[in-house]
């Protein structure tokens, strides 16, 4: 037997630590760190209405996948722009990188 | 006994979660992710999606969270004491989430969910066909996808002489 | 028949596009393809003359746009006015750029100047073709700006620049009431054309007034008095151009405005009246002002306007080929004498004729032409300018009797200043050191070809020939009579001629005096007012230029404290308010991102708003 609605608020309790940790984390991995939270809260959230309501092909399952695959090319991604950042300014924190700010 | 082992995961999940927003050490905040990870993997098994369960250890915790102790051993000053690691807008942000989760609480709530009974695992072979037939061109797209962010990986990540 | 009319402006057209836009290229060469330019233009000119002879006539070349439910067609008017404004201008127009080789040769803008000569030229083909009012409307403001340009075109001499100023603001006077005309003239009678103007019907009062308004076009463009006051000042440019522009084609352009409009004059008795009255003035006023100055150009200046005014009077008594035969040959002699007036100036670099005499002997072919030049517009048979100025006399002669003695008037003072301006630059002793040289052949040239045309070009219209010049032009006005000038008047025109040549000769050759003392002292007031022009530029000055720079000061000051003061006020404003909402704008990524987060909030609790806290 399992509480539904306990996984939906972990799910919510995962997405909204993800929000704090984005707008607050001066550290640009520390803001990838709580995007991998918000997208995993989402990925519960599929997988559990994905039993929930029973499909057949595993649509949520499959859509979770795909998330985590995107996660985690968007973590590469990231990443990297990280490093060639820090080659370049030699910080990686947000509130340095206002060149476009007038 | 298994919705004991829910509970228990979940309420880990969510401490580490917070745990990993909260501390100061970025270090830390990525080991307190592994862990809320570990626990939502747990949460896959759990809900009978064995595959996906695997897939998040290796992937997420086997992958990403290498690539993020990685990046931050690159930038070395990062874990630094004396740089604060958050801005000025704490307190603010704290109250929206806050807002937001109690939003979402009060949503959850007024729904009468019930408790799902033990479902039968999706097997794997149906997973993969389905992959491979219904969800053909997406599945196609992401390989692009992925192709793509190595080499935008590399052409970034390279030196410049 | 081909029509290649409507070519003949496009070979300067595109002449000054090739000069204004390679000319630090070109430089020298410039100048041969503005006279290539206008010699093709003869070329044609005299191949669409020829046509015309054979029978060719006007002919459109499509519609411009439709106007109130009327197309403004635009096309090419071939008429004997056109046929002989045509060659006027493109013969002269080649002469003085051929003439300008020399005349300009040293001068660091060679090209530009010729580039502007070709623009003028084509607009004043144009101009000469245009078949209906608008598009000769258009022309009209094309060689206004080529006046302006040329007569400033030294602009680096501040006076230069005031006088090009001067030209234009002038002209535009007079440009404005033509524009009105214009459309008072659409009003009335719906149309634009010159050849409906003969079966122009409409309201009286209209087409009264609109004939007025474009005479008050005519005026400004011929510095006609009260608005000449732009042609003695406009002498501060090249003398070529004067001697093209200011003196041979584009101040000849209001007359050929009064006569292309002629049947709309014609019907209004009033109009002809007031145009042979302005005409008449300025004849005389101009050439008693010319009788005392001692600037070459300037007494070259106001005899133009003097011969302008001539021909308006020519015009106003009836004497539509009496004008206009006089428009024609004094293009001719006027230009003459301008390139003869800029060939000295080139010899002897200045412009005060107390300061000249004596020339005659060391420049042989510019006085000789000079003198038939002076001799022409003197009115001495058998020139050219003794036949038209004859025929204007003889129009005037009957009905007339105020203008007839004007014209009388005028003729005579016009053989005396002439010929004090030619006794005291050519002949008598030389009065100062100056050093003198003839010009280069390039300059001579025209003279000499220029001479022959005042020499011979009013034999068309004597008596001899029977009129044909007259006849060939009496197209649509038509010729009066054979016997017209009568011995009488002729032998009046000859005497005054005569008389005035003798009069300037005993007093500045043989330095008689006829006067007792005491009233030449009584007269110096005469003379002073004379030597100032009447003050008419004091007068305009006082009465327009001061109280409107005043009021301009006025609004300036208005503007700086007002208007400006409302316009940085707001724009403090929305600089202060800049300034507060700028630091929303943080350039913090993570900044934008928290409001966007209570963005989203606030939308889902507002679309939400049930669901919300209820637990």
């Amino acid at each position: 037997m399992i509480p539904v609605h306990f996984l939906l608020e972990v799910s919510a309790v995962l997405f909204c630590a993800g929000i704090y940790g984005v707008l607050t984390r001066r550290n640009v991995i520390g803001i990838l760190i709580s995007i991998e939270l918000i997208l995993n809260a989402a990925n519960l959230n599929l997988v559990l209405f994905d039993r929930y309501w029973g499909s057949t092909d595993g649509l949520g399952q499959i859509f979770a996948l795909f998330i985590v695959a995107i996660a985690a090319a968007g973590s590469v991604v990231g990443l990297v722009l990280v490093i060639a950042i820090y080659r370049n300014g030699k910080s990686i924190f947000t509130d340095k990188f206002n060149l476009l700010k007038w | 006994m298994v919705e004991f082992a829910i509970y228990s995961i979940g309420i880990g999940a969510c401490v580490f979660a917070i745990l990993s927003v909260a501390v100061r050490d970025i270090f830390h905040s990525a080991v307190w992710l592994s862990l809320t990870l570990l626990c939502v993997s747990g949460l896959y098994f759990s809900l009978n999606a064995p595959f996906l369960g695997v897939i998040q250890v290796l992937v997420y915790i086997g992958g990403i969270i290498t690539l993020f102790i990685f990046a931050i051993k690159l930038t070395a000053r990062i874990g630094d004491k004396t740089i604060a690691q958050t801005n000025n807008q704490v307190l603010i942000s704290l109250l929206a989430s806050v807002v937001f989760f109690v939003f979402l609480l009060s949503a959850i709530l007024r729904h009468p969910w019930g408790r799902l009974a033990t479902v039968k695992e999706l097997p794997l072979k149906e997973l993969g066909q389905s992959l491979l037939t219904n969800y053909m061109l997406p599945f196609e797209f992401l390989s692009l996808i992925l192709l793509a962010v190595m080499v935008g990986a590399i052409v970034i990540g390279k030196v410049k002489k | 028949m081909v029509n290649v009319a409507h070519l003949i402006p496009l070979f300067p057209f595109l002449a000054f596009w090739v000069n204004i836009l390679l000319g630090k290229t070109l430089h020298r060469a410039s100048a041969w393809i503005s006279i290539i330019a206008s010699l093709i233009s003869m070329v044609l000119s005299i191949s669409t003359a020829q046509g015309f002879l054979a029978g060719a006539g006007s002919y459109p070349l499509g519609t411009w746009l439709t106007f109130f439910g009327q197309p403004i067609a635009f096309g090419v008017i071939v008429d004997p006015l056109t046929v002989m404004m045509l060659l006027v201008v493109t013969v002269v127009a080649t002469l003085i750029m051929i003439y300008s080789v020399g005349y300009m040769g040293g001068d660091p803008h060679f090209s530009r100047y010729f580039a502007y000569m070709s623009l003028f030229t084509a607009s004043m083909l144009g101009l000469v073709l245009a078949d209906n009012l608008l598009m000769l409307y258009i022309f009209w403001e094309g060689v206004g700006l080529c006046s302006y340009l040329l007569i400033a075109f030294w602009f680096e001499r501040p006076a230069a620049a005031r006088a090009g100023l001067k030209a234009f603001l002038t002209t535009r006077i007079g440009d404005t009431g033509l524009l009105l005309g214009i459309f008072l003239l659409f009003a009335a009678t719906g149309s634009l054309s010159f050849t409906d103007l003969s079966k122009a019907n409409g309201p009286e009062w209209m087409l009264m007034a609109a004939a007025l308004l474009i005479f008050s076009g005519a005026v400004g463009k011929s510095a006609q008095f009260p608005l000449h006051v732009w042609l003695p000042d406009a002498m501060e440019g090249p003398t070529a151009v004067s001697a093209l522009i200011h003196a041979a084609t584009m101040v000849a352009a209001g007359v050929y405005l009064v006569a292309r409009c002629f049947v709309l004059f014609a019907a209004h008795p009033v109009c002809l009246e007031v145009v042979a009255v302005m005409g008449g003035i300025s004849a005389l006023m101009a050439a008693s002002i010319a009788s005392v100055n001692n600037d070459i150009k300037k007494v070259l200046a106001y005899s133009t306007i003097s011969q302008l005014g001539l021909m308006m009077l020519g015009l106003g008594v009836g004497g539509y080929s009496a004008g206009t035969f006089h428009l024609m040959t004094h293009a001719f002699f006027k230009a003459l004498l301008f390139l003869c007036a800029g060939s000295i100036i080139h010899g002897v670099h200045t412009q005060d004729i107390r300061l000249m005499g004596g020339l005659f002997y060391r420049m042989k072919t510019t006085g000789i032409t000079f003198v038939i030049g002076t001799l022409a517009i003197a009115g001495v048979p058998p020139l050219s300018g003794f036949w038209s100025k004859d025929e204007i006399l003889a129009q005037a002669f009957g009905p007339h009797p105020v203008l007839f003695i004007t014209a009388l008037l005028t003729s005579f003072l016009t053989a005396f200043y002439m010929a004090r301006l030619m006794l005291l630059v050519l002949f008598g002793k030389s009065r100062s050191e100056l050093q003198t040289h003839e010009s280069p052949v390039t300059m001579r040239f025209p003279l000499v070809v220029l001479s022959f045309f005042a020499l011979f070009a009013g034999l068309l219209g004597s008596p001899w020939m029977h009129h044909a010049f007259q006849k060939f032009l009496a197209f649509q006005v038509p010729y009066p009579s054979e016997e017209a000038p009568s011995k009488f008047v002729m032998g009046l025109s000859i005497g005054v001629s005569l008389l005035g040549i003798g009069l300037a000769y005993s007093i500045y050759i043989l330095h008689r005096r006829f006067l007792p003392e005491g009233i030449r002292a009584q007269f110096g007031w005469l003379y002073r007012l004379l030597m100032n022009k009447y003050y008419i530029d004091e007068i305009y000055e006082a009465v327009f230029v001061q109280p409107f720079l005043r009021l301009c000061r006025l609004s300036f000051r208005f503007d700086m404290a007002a208007i400006d003061g409302v316009v940085n006020g707001i724009a403090n404003l929305v600089r202060r308010a800049g300034g507060i909402l700028r630091r929303l704008q943080s350039g913090f990524v993570q900044n934008y991102l928290l409001i966007q987060t209570i963005g989203v909030l606030i939308v889902i609790m507002t679309l939400l708003g049930k669901l919300c806290f209820q637990f």
